[in-house]
């Protein structure tokens, strides 16, 4: 086992890491901007080394500071958390020049993941359900209907160029094709100055389901079941849950099979999370692979019962996945995350400042992982979430009612929080039955903005 | 302060003194302590030979200082002479006075320096980064020592700004 980490990162995950570290002997070494001198993972980390200015692209994801600080402390690996550098694969590779271990897939890997069509193919090989779409660009209206055809309305037309929804059309009619493709041409000709489209499958009102997965060094990969996402605003997820309730346990085995002789032959190591789309059919659709740790990875430890920041750590000094993983992992009961964040509950203007008061809901069943406290200090510098709220009971209906009882216990004063967003979402009746999709946010603050403009 | 964080500061001057340490200085975290006894009182030791103590010491006498949390020695504080400017490091690495081993040192207190001089070396990655000073004046002090693992913002010298 390594005798010395460094984690780069801050916030709930750089105490996760922490205190995954400090329960296996390992020693560890945390990095901070000087907006987290006072921060907890600093203060916890057996040492620390101030790296930059607060901005994130000076210190956190300024490869050149991290890589020196992972030298004057002399670690052997580096733990990159989620986000900031954790699936740049030019830091990996900085990483292995420089002789330290870096936690999480080789760069190769990561940089194939990375690239949405290699990745695409990658899983197609493999007989993992992918998206449809046309392969590139599409250079005329026939062209885009004869796709059609084989991909299967309803599809939408994106610009190669594209972002923020400009440049695209969905097409449900195989008439209104011709017109629309030239709508949405000339939007992203007009917008980007390039009105290349490619086309997908569009799936109406889908729901976000992602499998985790663990790789050890010597190619043996399992899966850890899946997680439903399906609760997101603006594509950020807010509430996560596992098991789904849309997987059944053959699909669940199924594709777990799949996944794990696919990320076998492409060489995958450590932990990583493979997302997909589900129709209303219940048919997945790969879209991206995360390769590295993901936020909601407590709801997959609550009902697996494995730990997945020690295993990581585990597989990166050479264990085998037989001596990391039971012998037979099975799903036990159910968890519901809520993610927490310092922004208003109906506005989401980001709120930054001092915490006032905190108290944190304990119990049986309720885990928080948050890296804030009393008279701590939110930076503006940084994302917004502040802690994870994690339920785990004997089924869905105990996991709700736990995650209510505890939001009801969660008291942040001296700045906004999502809390009362979250305890409006538990209260709603589709959300309770496991009604949703990834469009039930959307409706769900129409229909509350609609009953705050009615007459009392 | 805590009571208990006195305690083991005192036992800790008191053990420095008996052994004839002439300067002690710890930097971990958020918390700083520097001590600096009394030439007459004691024989001074080198650092090699505090090193050597400290080694034998038990461990709690190391940490106690380390922990004594809400230290106001931040750097103004602690150094006796105010109104000097500290230049800092602005990037993680290992200190270097010298161009290279064995050749003298770039700057030694009393020489004047002029913004934008090179007054030592602070190595990343593998990378000798020339560091200049950032105002004009005299070196007052060099407050790391050759080989020392450096952060950002770590003050590295202080000058007495001309």
């Amino acid at each position: 086992m390594f005798r010395k980490v460094l984690v780069a990162n801050r916030g709930e995950i750089a105490m996760r890491i922490l205190n995954a570290c400090r329960e296996l002997g390992i020693r560890t070494v945390a990095i901070y901007s000087e907006a987290d001198r006072n921060a907890l993972h600093v203060r916890f980390a057996d040492e620390a080394i101030c790296i930059g200015p607060p901005r994130a692209s000076d210190s956190y994801l300024n490869v050149p500071a991290v890589i020196s600080a992972a030298e004057i402390a002399d670690v052997e690996a580096i733990h990159p958390g989620y986000g900031l550098l954790s699936e740049n694969a030019n830091f990996a590779e900085v990483c292995r020049a420089s002789n330290i271990k870096f936690i999480g897939p080789p760069p190769e890997v990561t940089r194939l993941m990375g690239e949405k069509e290699k990745a695409r193919q990658a899983m197609k090989s493999a007989k993992v359900p992918i998206l449809p779409g046309s392969d590139g660009i599409l250079t005329t209206a026939d062209e885009a209907s004869e796709w059609a055809k084989q991909v299967g309305y309803p599809v939408i037309l994106k610009a190669k160029a594209g972002g923020g929804g400009r440049g695209m059309r969905i097409v449900r009619d195989p008439e209104d094709l011709p017109k629309l493709f030239h709508a949405a041409f000339t939007e992203a000709a007009n917008a980007f100055g390039n009105g290349e489209l490619y086309m997908e499958k569009f799936i109406e009102n889908p729901r976000h389901i992602e499998f985790q997965v663990l790789a050890d060094e010597h190619g043996n990969v399992a899966s850890l079941f899946e997680r439903e996402c399906s609760i997101q605003r603006r594509h950020q997820k807010l509430i996560e849950e596992a098991p789904s309730l849309q997987v059944t346990p053959k699909l669940r085995e199924e594709l777990g099979r799949m996944l794990c002789l696919c990320l076998k032959d492409i060489g995958y190591q450590n932990a990583g999370t493979v997302e997909f789309l589900m129709d209303a059919s219940r048919q997945l659709y790969f879209i991206e692979m995360n390769t590295r740790i993901q936020v909601e990875h407590p709801v997959t430890e609550a009902v697996t019962g494995v730990d997945m920041v020690k295993a990581q750590l585990r597989v990166a000094a050479g264990e085998r996945l037989d001596a990391i993983l039971p012998p037979k992992l099975e799903i036990r009961g159910h968890s519901i995350e809520c993610r927490i964040n310092a922004e208003h509950p109906h506005r989401f203007t980001p709120s930054a400042g001092k915490i006032t008061a905190f108290n944190v809901p304990g119990g049986n069943g309720i885990r928080v992982d948050t890296a804030m406290h009393a008279e701590g200090v939110i930076p503006p510098y940084y994302d917004s979430l502040i802690a994870k709220l994690i339920t785990h009971g004997v089924d869905r209906a105990e996991a709700i009612a736990k995650m209510e009882r505890a939001l009801g216990q969660f008291i942040v004063q001296g700045i906004d929080t999502s809390i009362p967003l979250h305890q409006a979402i538990f209260q709603d009746e589709a959300f309770r039955a496991g009604e949703f999709d990834t469009g039930f946010m959307e409706r769900f603050l129409a229909a509350r903005a609609e009953a705050e403009r009615l007459p009392a | 302060m805590k009571k208990q964080e006195i305690e083991e500061l005192r036992e800790l001057i008191e053990f420095l003194k008996q052994h004839g340490v002439a300067e002690y200085e710890a930097d971990r975290g958020d918390t700083k302590i520097r001590l600096k006894f009394n030439p007459q009182e004691s024989a001074p030791a080198g650092l090699s030979e505090l090193a050597r103590l400290l080694k034998a010491a038990p461990a709690a006498a190391a940490s106690p200082v380390a922990s004594a949390a809400g230290a106001s020695a931040s750097e103004t504080a602690v150094d006796p002479e105010s109104g000097l400017h500290f230049v800092k490091s602005p990037i993680v690495g290992t200190f270097y006075g010298s161009p290279s081993p064995g050749a003298s040192a770039f700057v030694a207190p009393g020489d004047h320096v002029e913004k934008g001089q090179v007054i030592c070396i602070v190595e990343a990655m593998k990378l000798m980064n020339e560091i200049e000073s950032d105002a004009s004046g005299e070196i007052v002090r060099c407050l790391v020592t050759n080989g020392q693992a450096i952060e950002f913002g770590q003050p590295l010298f202080t000058i007495r700004p001309v």
